[in-house]
């Protein structure tokens, strides 16, 4: 593999992660962080959408009309979403955490990162490094949807993937961990944390 | 008072950002100052006026089960249908407010294409077909800011509109509930379309 | 080539749209089945939850074969009755009612422009007593419904399991996902008599010198999710409402037969009375009432 497409995988994962550093998609950063499961199925969903949509609009981005590129970006991400959401539906594993997703699986069409890697990166690029990009995106916005919800729900029920981790040494779960804006506030912590390896990020 | 209060419920107490946190990377993009930020807000309210209706009939004649042709349920569509609505709007929105004012366009224009992906638009229509309110004022279609559509396409009476007395009878007292203060005014809502309770 | 043009637009759009509609027709279609049975053995879960036959945790462990076939095997008969109490018509199988299926019936009891016709009332009697019929109603953010059991006297509450669509995780959720609530409907005994069959009250139900709740119709509501333990207190009033004349009609029956059958002191006293009448059986005979036939 070459030092380019490596870059292309690592960056996003680390020194430009979207929600660290690009800010995008943290919507759904707040919404689906209250336990561990429903963050794993969130990004693996994540994934699967920018992956496949930018592989699907690198493929036609020779024939793409300019004035209506939007709304074909749109159809097809809505499309993979619903997809994504059919079979989340379908297995009984995943059914539940479907239900607990509920609209946030699809807002994952109006997900920032998704458009945002399909308009910077799929549409100048080749099929290839593109699904890598919309895979390394996705992944990146991942890693941090987990650690939050490894906190949150540690914090807020003392459990980690529903087994009982702090309960019984007596932790009385926190509420406000289980609110919303404790994800921002871990956000927070998150992006100071990485402001202050990489010096380069922070602003004059 | 219903509406005043659902004006009120609206904007600060269901408010899409501080209950819902959607919106939130434009809201932090374009809210370094106020010229920005008003200019997103006005576009955003503009967007959610249009759009909102047009997917709210197109939810209840077309994609809810039973609706277009017995048997036939095409709610798997809605994402789909819901997004093309938006972006469509967006496009020609733009279009139009560029021919007819382009001052109006000068200032709002350059938002207009950023609400196509914003998920507080798209939310809108979602909670839109998957939540039914009744319990709490005119719930059903509000969703951001002075968002009161239901209005238009929920009045669906058979006799028309209601007399003042059905109104207050329905307004004032529930049938078969315990609670009278919370559902004063809910039970106005069984002229309502979505609201089922 | 020139994509600018406008008949290319049309027909790209055109044939982009129409592929995607049809695989997404396709998948839906094909997918269907599967998520119907999920749906379906989610109700079961919730209903045999209800109905004490494990935990819902228990129960989830189940596939959704296994499900079924607990619900085949401990179902004694399902019905479905209408407002006046009277049986309509026998549900063969297995064969339940989906929570849209219970929005549905929710419209019809409200009446009003939304009604679709008569409201049909299913109730779930299983092998070991226990009665479960659902309830449905508007939380703080959508949906909330569940189902309640009752014991053979038709009246004290056995056990329930609630859920919803989207209250908020950690507060209003706690209808479903913390079972000490549940808990507290155990033992309660529903007044079908008065308009407020069931009380979920802010501030505290009565409690004896012990703190555990008093035995009547009020049970405390959940602190910090005001808004969804009032539409839950609804749900169930207007559902439970709905079915009163059932139990109110099926109670003196069920009761006689657990007073008569099962306690020697009123079979040996030989009143026909008690036969008849639950409550001369109750008046007149302290032997009876000792046993407390309501607890059978």
């Amino acid at each position: 593999m070459n030092a380019k497409l490596k870059e292309t995988i690592l960056n996003p994962i680390f020194k430009g992660n979207p929600i660290t550093v690009l800010v995008l998609g943290i919507c759904s950063s707040l919404a689906v962080t209250v336990t561990l499961k429903g963050a794993l199925v969130m990004a693996l969903s994540v994934i699967v959408v920018t992956g496949i949509s930018s592989l699907i609009l690198s493929l036609l981005r020779n024939t793409i009309p300019g004035r209506v590129r939007i709304i074909v970006q749109l159809v097809v991400v809505a499309m993979m979403v619903i997809l994504v959401d059919q079979v989340l539906k379908s297995f009984e594993a995943t059914y539940a955490i479907d239900k607990q997703l509920s609209v946030y699986i699809g807002l994952i069409i109006t997900n920032c990162i998704v458009m945002g890697r399909i308009e910077a990166f799929a549409l100048g690029n080749s099929p290839w490094p593109s699904f890598l990009d919309g895979v390394a995106n996705g992944a990146g916005y991942g890693l941090i949807l987990i650690i939050v919800a490894f906190f949150r729900e540690l914090l807020g029920s003392g459990t980690l993937f529903g087994f009982d981790v702090l309960g019984w040494m007596g932790y009385v779960p926190n509420n406000l961990v289980i609110l919303p804006p404790f994800a921002l506030i871990l956000l927070g912590c998150i992006v100071w944390v990485q402001r202050s390896i990489q010096k380069d990020l922070q602003e004059k | 008072m219903e509406y005043l209060s659902l004006f009120v419920k609206s904007i600060f107490v269901d408010n899409m950002i501080f209950a819902y946190f959607l919106g939130m990377c434009s809201f932090l993009a374009v809210s370094k100052n106020v010229k920005t930020a008003a200019g997103l807000g006005l576009a955003v309210i503009f967007v959610l006026l249009v759009t909102l209706p047009i997917n709210y009939l197109l939810n209840t004649y077309v994609l809810a089960p039973d609706a277009l042709v017995k048997g036939v349920d095409l709610s798997f569509l809605s994402f789909i249908v819901f997004i093309a609505v938006i972006a469509a709007i967006v496009q020609i929105v733009e279009m139009v407010v560029e021919k007819f004012s382009p001052e109006l366009y000068s200032s709002l224009g350059i938002f207009l294409p950023l609400i196509a992906v914003n998920c507080a638009i798209l939310g809108g229509s979602l909670f839109m077909q998957q939540k039914d309110f009744l319990n709490i004022g005119w719930r059903g279609n509000r969703v951001f800011p002075g968002q009161r559509y239901r209005l238009v396409p929920g009045y669906r009476l058979p006799g028309g509109y209601p007399r003042e007395d059905e109104l207050l009878q329905r307004a004032g007292r529930p049938q078969r509930s315990g609670y009278h203060l919370y559902h004063r005014g809910s039970h106005g809502h069984g002229l309502h379309d979505l609201h089922g309770y | 080539m020139n994509t600018n043009n406008n008949v290319y637009t049309v027909i790209y759009t055109t044939v982009i749209v129409v592929v995607v509609a049809a695989l997404l027709a396709f998948v839906s279609q094909s997918l269907k089945s599967k998520q119907d049975a999920n749906e379906k053995a989610e109700t079961i879960s919730q209903m045999l939850t209800a109905a004490q036959y494990g935990t819902k945790a228990e129960l989830d462990k189940l596939g959704n074969v296994a499900k079924l076939d607990k619900y085949a095997q401990e179902i004694d008969k399902a019905f479905v009755i209408n407002l006046d109490g009277e049986v309509v018509k026998e549900l063969e199988g297995i064969e339940v009612y989906s929570p849209k299926a219970l929005k549905r019936q929710n419209y019809n009891i409200k009446g009003g422009a939304n009604a679709t016709g008569e409201p049909e009332l299913p109730v779930f009697v299983f092998k070991n007593g226990r009665t479960v019929v659902p309830i449905y109603g508007a939380g703080l953010w959508g949906p909330i419904w569940g189902y309640i059991s009752f014991a053979s006297n038709l009246k004290t509450i056995e056990g329930a399991y609630f859920d919803h669509e989207s209250e908020t995780a950690g507060l209003g959720a706690k209808i479903k996902d913390d079972p000490s609530f549940q808990a507290e409907f155990v033992g309660e005994i529903a007044d079908f008599s008065s308009k407020n069959v069931f009380d979920i009250v802010k501030g505290g139900a009565p409690k004896d010198a012990e703190g555990k709740s008093v035995v009547d119709n009020k049970i405390d509501a959940i602190s910090g999710a005001t808004m969804t333990s009032q539409g839950l207190d609804a749900a169930i009033d207007t559902w439970l409402g709905a079915y009163a004349k059932y139990f109110l009609s099926g109670a003196p029956a069920a009761a006689e037969k657990a007073c008569c059958g099962k306690h020697e002191n009123c079979e040996g006293h030989q009143h026909e009375g008690c036969e008849k009448h639950h409550e001369a059986c109750e008046g007149e005979h302290e032997g009876c009432q000792h046993h407390n036939c309501e607890e059978e």
